[in-house]
């Protein structure tokens, strides 16, 4: 895992926690206070519904006392009570009367009854007028709520009088009307909803739901997924297995105030959410970038063999600088072990080399010579202070190989057969081998095998031709044969200057290079005082090595 | 003069010198204000009747048809009381019909019930008070009125039941049409108070002088008074 997903996730992963939970709590806050609210205003509503009912029940049992005490209807119901022959046509001149009244003061059922409870004459209201209403099997309540047939009547009765005697008894009627309340409501009867005026729930459902809760009790129901909250509304209808009971849609009443907060919870969410973002990116950019930084140093640098520095690990916390301070140090701690050991390696090679001239007095200090003459085309040359570096330390290594060539051979007096010749060319070669394992020394391999080589492919190990041979090795070459030519033999002596110059001049372009000749032959007019130091050969190694360190330093970045 | 007083006396009621009174009534507003029961049949109140086809539903013509003109005088009811006559006032659909009858003094009308209903017809008027109880359907009941004078008739059993039967001294005596006009054919010569009765606006007299051969012409103008409990009470009267 990333250390920026780690960071990310460390610090969203809570917050968002966190805001889940309040929002959470808010919300079940908000909704508990809306339904408070709602219980409220239910009950504020009820208060007010039930003091204008009382009122409008009052005024109309006024009217209703004035109906009753019409002469005309007392006329008929006397007809009514005392007409033995005609007694049909009696009642439908009473229920002709009731029908008036019921037209005249906008009621749907008018019916008289007798005092103890039996009625006389009823009329209600049809499609087209009024018809009478079959006696023999209803039985009207003196108030509240009467079913006939899918309607429901709201009853209101007042006496008649005879005199101050009480003769029979007045009920009027109406539909009972369950949008009166102005809330959502519904009507119950016996636990079957009869009346609902909650918009889009079909009654057997509410029904069902609201027969969980007690009677009279407030309680809240779920229907179809919606929450109800339902308060029992006191009217003077209800009772006789009547009840009424508002129906509010809760869910309906907080969605608006849970859709602000799921809007501000989202918000807020994004807000979270963005700043957890950048939190890590800020946090894991100041540690993973320097980390990062030097970790693909190090990948580079398991590539190239080279330990890498930090000190341009500036920035970051100060473990990281820590980090690369220590790593720094143990990286120079390694360089400096592994430079000492080639250092150490170099020394013991150069006394070997300075070991193998020793073998033959003749050819002591050839090595340290060669290497000072190759230096001097170099720079005629004007190569790079850092192939100078390489020549010096090639040249003086050149000749290694002759370690593993036999004594007999390589100190023969005289001319050497073809065999031996064969063995003493092997020297190129040997020499490559015995350096080609060293780590460090791949630079000088060229110089060491091919300084043998000729302009025109006659030379030897391989025949290169041209510039096929590097050019480290083709001035190596010349200054190789200039030595041999100007250093005494047992055989003879050694060349002058110019002899051996001349003869450079007369086999460049064929054994040599003729631009390396050119530039030997310019400089070696200032051989002598660049000669003359007369430093040990040892000593030069070293040097050499530590500066190819400095140099190297310097190049890489 | 003279000799026309003469010529009466010798005559007797032999109507030689008989005239016509012709008039008009002259309604420009509508007087009665009354709630308009149209003919449901039992049980079928509260439905929508609609209203506005019927002619007789003019007001103007409607007052105008519903004036009793007749003349009172010294010769009148002395000399030709005119025979009684029989008149009918039938109960249908919770009204009178007619709910105006114009008869002489002595005359009968019948009341017969043709509702599935009781009715009870009664009068409290000076000139003939009478209640004729509770009846059924297909019963007839008959009151003589022997005294000239408006009788008011209500129901016991329907408050919006009333009529009125205008019993008249003489046999002179008509209805106005729908146009107002009317005319009293036979009026012997001589000096009259001639009446126009209107129910709600009430009683109108002017003096009228018949003379043989010519026609009196006489015109009433019945003002509005408004519709009072007041004129009600005198229109009854």
């Amino acid at each position: 895992m990333r250390f920026s997903t780690r960071i990310f996730l460390g610090s969203f992963l809570p917050f968002a926690a966190l805001l889940v939970a309040v929002f959470w709590a808010i919300n079940v806050a908000a909704i508990e206070t809306v339904r408070d609210g709602l219980r409220v205003e239910v009950r504020e509503n009820q208060d007010a519904f039930a003091r204008l009912e009382a009122r409008s029940q009052d005024r109309e049992r006024r009217i209703l006392q004035g109906v009753a005490q019409n002469p005309t209807l007392k006329a008929g119901l006397e007809l009514l009570a005392h007409e033995n022959r005609h007694p049909e046509e009696a009642r439908n001149t009473v229920q002709d009367q009731l029908s008036e009244v019921a037209d005249s003061l906008k009621f749907d059922l008018v019916l008289v009854s007798s005092l103890n409870g039996n009625p006389l004459a009823g009329v209600l209201r049809q499609s087209r007028g009024f018809a009478p209403i079959d006696l023999s099997r209803i039985r009207t309540p003196q108030r509240g709520l009467f079913l006939e047939g899918s309607q429901v009547y709201e009853i209101s009765s007042v006496p008649i009088f005879e005199g101050s005697e009480e003769v029979a008894t007045l009920s009027v009627g109406e539909p009972f009307d369950i949008k009166r309340f102005g809330i959502p409501a519904v009507l119950l009867h016996e636990g079957v909803a009869m009346l609902s005026h909650a918009t889009g729930v079909p009654l057997p459902q509410i029904g069902s739901a609201l027969r969980a809760c007690p009677f009279n009790a407030e309680c809240q129901v779920t229907i179809q997924n919606r929450l109800f909250l339902s308060v029992p509304l006191g009217t003077a209808s209800a009772g006789d297995g009547y009840e009424v009971r508002s129906l509010q849609n809760v869910d309906a009443a907080s969605g608006r105030l849970q859709a602000v907060l799921k809007r501000i919870f989202l918000f807020a969410g994004l807000i979270a959410l963005a700043a957890a973002l950048s939190i890590s990116i800020v946090a894991s950019s100041s540690i993973a970038r320097p980390l990062a930084k030097m970790a693909s140093k190090l990948q580079k640098s398991s590539l190239t063999g080279d330990l890498p520095e930090f000190d341009q690990v500036t920035s970051g916390p100060h473990e990281i600088l820590d980090l690369a301070r220590g790593f720094d140090q143990a990286a120079r701690a390694v360089r400096d072990g592994r430079e000492r050991l080639t250092r150490a390696y170099v020394e013991f090679v150069g006394s070997l080399a300075e070991a193998l001239d020793a073998r033959d007095s003749y050819t002591a200090g050839h090595s340290r010579r060669v290497s000072e003459y190759s230096c001097n085309i170099a720079r005629a040359m004007g190569l790079g202070e850092e192939d100078v570096e390489t020549i010096r330390v090639g040249a003086l290594l050149h000749d290694i190989g002759k370690i593993g060539i036999s004594d007999l051979v390589l100190q023969k007096p005289g001319r050497l057969t073809p065999e031996e010749n064969q063995v003493i060319q092997q020297h190129p070669t040997i020499g490559r081998r015995i350096l080609e394992n060293v780590h460090g020394f791949e630079r000088y391999l060229p110089i060491i095998e091919l300084h043998h080589e000729n302009w025109d492919g006659t030379g030897y190990p391989h025949g290169l031709r041209g510039e096929a041979t590097p050019l480290h090795a083709r001035i190596v070459k010349v200054a190789d044969a200039y030595d041999a030519m100007t250093s005494d033999r047992p055989y003879r002596r050694g060349m002058s200057h110019e002899a051996a110059t001349a003869i450079l001049r007369k086999v460049s372009g064929s054994e040599t290079d003729s631009s390396v000749v050119e530039a030997f032959v310019q400089s070696s007019g200032r051989r002598e005082e660049e000669a003359a130091p007369a430093e040990s050969a040892l000593t030069r190694l070293a040097l050499a090595v530590q500066a190819d360190g400095e140099v190297r330093e310097r190049v890489e970045p | 003069m003279l000799f026309r007083a003469v010529a009466a006396s010798l005559t007797g009621f032999v109507l030689l010198q008989a005239s016509d009174i012709r008039g008009s009534i002259v309604i420009k507003r509508k007087l009665t204000r009354y709630n308009v029961t149209v003919s449901a049949g039992l049980y079928q109140r509260g439905t929508a009747v609609p209203l506005g086809g019927d002619p007789e539903r003019d007001p103007i013509s409607f007052e105008r048809s519903r004036v009793a003109v007749y003349i009172e005088g010294p010769g009148g009811q002395t000399s030709d009381p005119g025979g009684p006559v029989v008149a009918t006032m039938e109960q249908k659909d919770r009204r009178f019909v007619p709910d105006l009858v114009v008869i002489p003094v002595g005359s009968t009308v019948s009341f017969p019930n043709l509702d599935p209903i009781f009715h009870n017809i009664f009068s409290l008027s000076a000139s003939k008070s009478f209640d004729l109880g509770n009846y059924p359907m297909g019963e007839t009941r008959h009151v003589t009125f022997t005294r000239p004078g408006v009788v008011a008739l209500n129901c016991h059993l329907h408050p919006n039941m009333a009529a009125s039967i205008v019993v008249t001294p003489n046999r002179w005596a008509t209805r106005s049409g729908s146009d107002g006009s009317f005319v009293i054919s036979g009026v012997p010569a001589g000096t009259y108070s001639i009446v126009a009765w209107h129910r709600v606006a009430g009683t109108f007299r002017q003096r009228v002088e018949v003379s043989e051969g010519n026609d009196a012409s006489v015109t009433f103008v019945i003002p509005y008074k408004g519709p009072t409990a007041a004129g009600e009470i005198q229109a009854h009267r």
